[in-house]
């Protein structure tokens, strides 16, 4: 008896093995298709593509929309302000959030649990863009890139996490042993804590990385120059802003438009590689690095 | 979390807790000096503006200035109160983040414990890494994506509504599809980024915990009731009270690409209305109202479900 | 904001002077008898200062132009006029936000150009003190403009607030053919399928079913796009003219013996969008109405896949096969009899194009300088660049050259590119946007312009500003609702729910403020 009930329960965890199997390569499937079908058109022709026959691969394979797009100034443009903008802002996002959150994760630190709590009010409760605005245009940032790095030097969600893995992942006994050695609080952080903090760091780049990559609003906002456009602001120019009602005469305005048509897929993909680049270094630091807990204690 | 532990060579039992805590500070001076520049960051970049916020209560002149400009009350809520969109605003912002929070909140969890429940870890792994992608895409791609996707000319959604004798619909233009279609993509978008932090609680739950389960003859789902869900139950109440404090603001930038006027109906929420009326037409202060009537009851919702949680589920942000 | 095109150019005052009449002012001319200086600025000859000065100027550029200070025009006219300018250029797309944010934070440069004001903008930053008051550095410094103004008195009325202040100059049509969009019909498809000109809506709609069903392209697919217009729903714009909807006092009002109707809710206006819901339900109507972009829409009026469109010139099919296949024709005659091309701009057809700010230490200079553009060969300069280089003079008029046309940089030299410019277009510079076809096309609308076309009037601040309470409200009601009507996606039935709507939004309060403000227009005349 004893025997027979062991193995429906191996026949059951067989069945639900295959059952998790399944949804599993379900849910691939899912995520896949639409970056294949993405893939897929941009090497196509792109009248095939809106005729609906592109499904899986490619049809009547081409590489012009890549040819256009490499020929748009203002793409590489953006890309070059883009990668500027990413890596300035990101360096600054790191000391600025390291400071922050390493003496609020210091459980021997007086007053930090009021300061945490100001801290963590402004996620919810803050100025509004108009009074931004004007705080940011009277520090004279406006049109230029401290606009869109100095308002975001921290994001408050990314100190919670940073200072959670301070917290629980750095006994706080080594700490205090070293402070007892005599060593003073800098050279804790410089020479103890940071080199054993590589995951939540690795974490930290690809949060801010990939925020400062993927925004634009601010730039909407706060630059005015075009050549100063960061790529997602040209993105988006080419992506879904209509063009303006001018007045002009343009030479073969509707090959123009199919050409714009086709560059669409080829933009998304050339705009999305350079974070899914950097993804696969960051990404075994991710299971380690990413926690969160309360604010207290 | 850890709770405190006494500093090292601060006396157990002070005399005077001032001159002690003042002591505390005083040998902690340069943890402070590496507070200062993100408290002076916080101050003027976080709290400064909020400086700005009485433009709610006035008429604000900008060649006057905030402080000079005329009070006038509650005049601009009153106004906002009195639209015709007041409740059409609120539903769509309420309603937008409470299908979310139905829908999208729980499947990040589900794929951290399917992931968990995956027997090959390459096939894992696997799993893990593509449900990451999307992520990356920045809204402005997102949404161009939608375009191209739904799109009724070439989009495969309705070349295959075609294959199948349909007609195309024009999705993004329909009121009625346009939350669906929100909220989906948003689940597409970010479920594997978001399983990332259940999976790594998921890793930290006791394994002896489920050897015990084992030993009494739980099966694999009631495992995962009694001992995966319940081991990353704080995460989850964590999380779920952060979701409830940006309830109000979630999706700005996406819904105001996806905005067009046949789908405005259902895509109208206060903060991309706050955006089209504030800085598009110049009302300053009436948006400014419009703002903080949304932040105060946003603030209200984290109080509450904060207090709920605390009670209930015996975790909470604060 | 395309959707908004007809209502908020239709700005000042016409009082029917809508004749192609004595357009040719003689600007520009030099009057050397009052060659006085103040400030070092002279009324009349260049230089305008004796020592340069710089201004800053904040300007819009639309996709198409070049950077500003390479332009020719303001090259040549920096060493004419002894006025440097520093342009700050935002892009068309954006650019709303940043003018109203650059008002927020009040650090304004000395002048806005191309700049697109609202007259609410206006008012509110004149009456804040942003924007300075222009009417005496008219009279003065800006002799072409006072002079256009004196010709045209609609202008005038149509840019003072009734306490008598000018916040804004606009940018000045007296061109009749460039105030309204042209009816482009597709003559060969007319022609293959042995249709005649439609002269009513309903043998528009006929024409425009053959034109779906016939094949008239021969291609042998159902590939045919039998009417289209501007995104948005410039259409209503179009078609209302044929219901006897007119646009008044630069909004949805008929004035009828001195009562200011507005006709949103009104039976005639539910006929229209009934109109326009059966030509889209049947696919008569663009599909893309309501999403198209401008490229997309250019772009398909020169794909000879149309039928039947609107534009106010024929620049867009220049140099595509289809150019001859179109002709303009008359506003077809609706069920009523009515037959209106009520969709016209006025004289001062772009509003809020130039402004003098607060910050101005030259106003007189800066009045000056932007005067000259008021003048046909400021106009010239500023349209066509330089003689020789870009255009050629042929009896008199100055044409574009081919070698220059051939390099495709037209709109790369001018600002009036991409709409919005502060100048004067008149006859004399119209020969690229006026050519003989367009100037058919004109004939077959003309008979058919309104009598009388009152424009968006100034309204104090007060009014201005409950009016723009109000109209916050009731035009994306009706924007929304209207574009549903259209395409279904509302039933008739819901007809009544709509008008109460409106009532609810105190649309009776709206007529009232316009009702008062038209009869002290009425007292002022």
């Amino acid at each position: 008896m004893k025997e027979q009930a062991l193995k429906n329960r191996k026949s059951d965890e067989k069945l639900f093995d295959t059952v998790v199997n399944i949804i599993a390569a379900l849910l691939v499937i899912v995520v896949l298709y639409p970056l294949i079908f993405i893939v897929s058109a941009s090497f196509s022709d792109p009248a095939a593509v809106l005729n609906g026959e592109v499904v899986l691969l490619p049809k009547h394979f081409t590489l012009a929309a890549y040819e256009n797009v490499f020929q748009n100034k203002q793409i590489w443009n953006g890309y070059g302000n883009s990668i500027v903008y990413t890596l300035v802002g990101t360096a600054i996002n790191l000391i600025m959030t390291t400071l922050a959150a390493y003496p609020l994760s210091r459980p021997d630190l007086p007053g930090r649990g009021g300061i945490m709590f100001l801290i963590t009010l402004t996620m919810f409760f803050s100025g509004g863009l108009i009074p931004t605005y004007l705080l940011v245009k009277s520090l004279g940032m406006v049109n230029t890139m401290w606009a869109l790095i100095i308002p975001g030097a921290i994001a408050t969600y990314n100190l919670i996490v940073m200072r959670t893995y301070f917290q629980s992942s750095i006994p706080w006994e080594i700490q205090e042993a070293a402070l007892i050695d005599g060593c003073s609080n800098w050279k804790l952080l410089t020479h103890i804590i940071l080199p054993l903090s590589k995951p939540i760091l690795a974490v930290m780049v690809l949060f801010y990385a990939v925020g400062h990559w993927n925004s634009f609003f601010n730039a909407l906002i706060y630059i005015r120059n075009k050549d100063m456009y960061p790529l997602q602001l040209v993105l988006r120019e080419v992506l879904m802003v209509s063009q303006d009602d001018a007045v002009v005469s343009n030479v073969g305005l509707e090959n123009k438009v199919l050409l714009a048509e086709s560059i669409k897929y080829a933009v998304i993909i050339i705009s999305s590689l350079p974070v899914l680049v950097l993804y696969p270094f960051v990404q075994k630091h991710f299971v380690k690095g990413v926690m969160i807990g309360s604010l207290k204690g | 979390m850890k709770s405190t532990v006494n500093a090292p060579g601060v006396a157990p039992r002070p005399k005077s807790r001032r001159s002690s805590l003042m002591k505390a500070i005083g040998r902690r001076y340069d943890l402070y000096l590496m507070l200062l520049i993100p408290i002076v960051w916080y101050v003027v970049f976080q709290y400064g503006p909020m400086y700005g916020l009485q433009i709610a209560f006035k008429n604000f002149n900008p060649a006057k200035g905030i402080l000079d400009s005329k009070w006038v009350g509650f005049e601009h809520f009153q106004r906002f109160f009195e639209s015709y969109y007041f409740w059409r605003l609120l539903w769509n912002t309420v309603s937008i983040n409470l299908f979310s929070l139905l829908f999208a909140f729980p499947i990040p969890i589900f794929l951290a414990l399917l992931v968990n429940e995956i027997r090959n870890k390459a096939f894992s792994k696997m799993v893990q890494n593509i449900t990451y992608i999307p992520h990356f895409i920045s809204v402005v791609a997102m949404v161009g994506m939608l375009l191209l996707f739904l799109s009724p000319r070439g989009g495969p959604l309705n070349t295959l509504i075609q294959a199948f004798g349909g007609q195309p619909v024009r999705f993004l233009d329909l009121p009625g599809w346009f939350k669906t279609i929100f909220i989906s993509s948003n689940i597409w978008q970010n479920m594997g980024w978001q399983s990332i932090i259940y999976i790594a609680a998921l890793s930290g739950v006791n394994p002896q915990l489920y050897e015990a389960a084992k030993m009494d003859g739980a099966s694999r789902l009631r495992r995962i009731w009694h001992v995966s869900l319940p081991g990353i139950l704080p995460v989850i109440v964590i999380l779920l009270i952060l979701d409830v404090g940006h309830f109000m603001n979630v999706g700005f930038e996406k819904i105001l690409l996806m905005q067009n006027n046949l789908n405005m109906e259902s895509s109208d929420v206060i903060s991309t209305f706050v955006y089209t009326t504030g800085i598009l037409k110049g009302e300053f202060s009436y948006t400014a109202a419009i703002g903080m009537f949304n932040s105060v009851v946003n603030l209200m919702l984290l109080v509450l479900v904060n207090r709920f949680a605390r009670k209930k589920a015996e975790t909470s942000l604060w | 904001m395309h959707n908004h095109r007809g209502k908020t150019i239709v700005i000042t005052m016409i009082a029917s002077s809508l004749a192609l009449s004595g357009c040719n002012s003689s600007g520009g001319k030099k009057d050397a008898d009052n060659a006085g200086t103040n400030g070092g600025v002279k009324t009349a000859g260049f230089p305008i200062v004796q020592d340069p000065i710089k201004l800053k100027m904040f300007t819009r550029t639309a996709p198409v132009n070049g950077p500003f200070a390479d332009m020719p025009v303001f090259k040549d006219y920096e060493k004419m006029s002894n006025i440097q300018i520093e342009w700050t250029e935002a892009p068309t797309d954006g650019f709303a936000e940043k003018k109203n944010l650059m008002f927020a934070s009040n650090e304004l440069p000395d002048a806005l150009y191309r700049s697109g004001l609202t007259p609410m903008e206006a008012v509110r930053y004149g009456s804040a003190g942003q924007l300075i008051p222009l009417e005496k550095l008219i009279d003065t410094y800006a002799p072409n403009l006072k002079k256009l103004m004196d010709t045209y008195p609609e202008i005038r009325t149509g840019i003072t607030t009734p306490e008598g202040h000018i916040y804004a100059i606009p940018g000045i049509v007296t061109v009749n053919a460039a105030r309204t969009d042209k009816r482009w019909i597709n003559q060969a498809w007319l022609k293959k399928l042995n249709l005649q000109i439609p002269e009513t809506t309903d043998e528009l709609y006929e024409v425009l079913k053959a034109f779906r069903e016939k094949d008239p392209t021969g291609s042998g697919k159902n590939d045919v796009i039998p009417m289209t217009a501007r995104g948005g729903l410039a259409i209503v714009n179009q078609m209302a003219g044929s219901f006897g909807l007119d646009f008044q006092l630069g909004y949805n009002i008929n004035l009828e013996n001195d009562k200011v109707n507005i006709w949103m809710g009104s039976d005639r206006n539910k006929e229209l969008l009934m109109y326009l819901n059966k030509l889209y339900s049947e696919k008569l109507l663009d599909q893309e109405l309501f999403t198209q972009k401008e490229a997309q829409y250019l772009a398909k009026q020169g794909s000879g896949k149309t039928g039947f469109f609107f534009d106010q010139t024929n620049n867009p099919m220049l140099d595509t096969k289809v150019n001859d296949q179109y002709v303009g024709i008359s506003p077809v005659k609706g069920p009523h009899g009515d037959r209106l091309q009520s969709n016209a701009a006025p004289v001062a057809r772009d509003f809020g194009a130039f402004a003098i700010t607060s910050e101005n230490k030259y106003p007189e200079a800066t009045m000056r300088w932007i005067d000259y553009f008021y003048s046909d060969e400021g106009s010239t300069l500023l349209r066509f660049g330089r003689q020789g280089e870009n255009y050629e003079l042929k009896d008199g008029i100055p044409y574009y050259t081919d070698a220059f046309l051939a390099s495709g940089n037209q709109a790369k030299i001018t600002p009036y590119a991409g709409g919005g410019a502060p100048h004067l277009i008149s006859e004399k510079v119209a020969s690229f946007i006026n050519p003989p076809q367009v100037q058919e096309a004109q004939k077959k609308l003309d008979p058919f312009m309104p009598k009388v076309k009152y424009a968006a009037p100034m309204f104090d601040e007060q009014t201005a500003q409950k009016i723009n309470t109000l109209r916050n409200d009731i035009d994306k009601y009706y924007d929304e609702q209207s574009t549903k009507f259209i395409v279904g996606a509302l039933s008739f039935d819901k007809w009544g729910e709509f008008q109460s709507t409106l009532k609810k939004m105190k649309l009776d309060e709206l007529q009232q403020l316009y009702q008062t403000t038209y009869d002290s227009l009425k007292k002022q005349k």
